[in-house]
């Protein structure tokens, strides 16, 4: 069953030019899975505010020590990870 | 006054702040005066309990630690990339000074080098 329509999937740091161009695709109805440098966005100020369900990769967080402020995004671990991507239509690695 | 290595890099994504830390040990440990500064995404690196076992990979922190004992100079912050990364004192690795100008801390030092 898929009912996500396009999962993004970002490692870069938000200032990465390419964290822009991800943010700047979603839509209603996708999902944004951040991993690797991209869990730094949930320590950011500015914080990832978008209206698609926005998942992390919980080992990238408790790499860099950012347990607690993972608030904003649902923790997934490799498995959950890969569920997500079957639950895709498409899936853009960004 | 020196050599300023700067990480702008972020920590285990990649590579190159790791291999800048390397360079600068070894100008410390040849007795030359480095600095580290961390700007930008760089700063991350300083961040306490990083619990690096699931991702396989040595923590940054404990990199960090040995500094002094190469004999690094000093270890500095860009004010703003902390806050912009939400990190205070509660949060950070001890003996890291807050520069709250870098483009002037890059104008006291004869050599600066990037990593990546």
């Amino acid at each position: 069953m898929t009912d996500i329509h396009t999962l993004h999937i970002l490692n870069k740091t938000p200032e990465h030019p390419r964290s822009k161009a991800c943010r700047d695709a979603l839509r209603p109805g996708d999902a944004l899975l951040l991993i690797e440098s991209a869990v730094l966005a949930l320590a950011a100020q500015s914080g990832p505010e978008s209206d698609v369900p926005v998942y992390a990769l919980a080992s990238d967080i408790v790499a860099r020590g950012l347990g607690q402020c993972a608030r904003e995004a649902s923790l997934v671990d490799f498995p959950a990870m890969v569920d997500l991507t079957t639950r895709a239509q498409n899936v853009i690695s960004w | 006054m020196g050599t300023l290595m700067v990480i702008d890099q972020p920590p285990y994504g990649i590579w190159a702040g790791r291999e800048a830390l390397d360079m600068a040990f070894s100008l410390a440990a040849f007795d030359q005066p480095v600095s580290i500064l961390f700007t930008g995404a760089g700063v991350n690196w300083l961040r306490t309990y990083q619990d690096t076992r699931e991702i396989n990979q040595k923590s940054v922190e404990k990199n960090l630690s040995a500094a002094p004992i190469f004999g690094v100079e000093a270890m500095y912050a860009c004010a703003r990339a902390c806050t912009q990364y939400g990190l205070g004192p509660e949060n950070m690795v001890d003996g890291v000074v807050l520069a709250e100008n870098s483009s002037d801390l890059i104008r006291q030092h004869s050599h600066t080098a990037f990593a990546g």
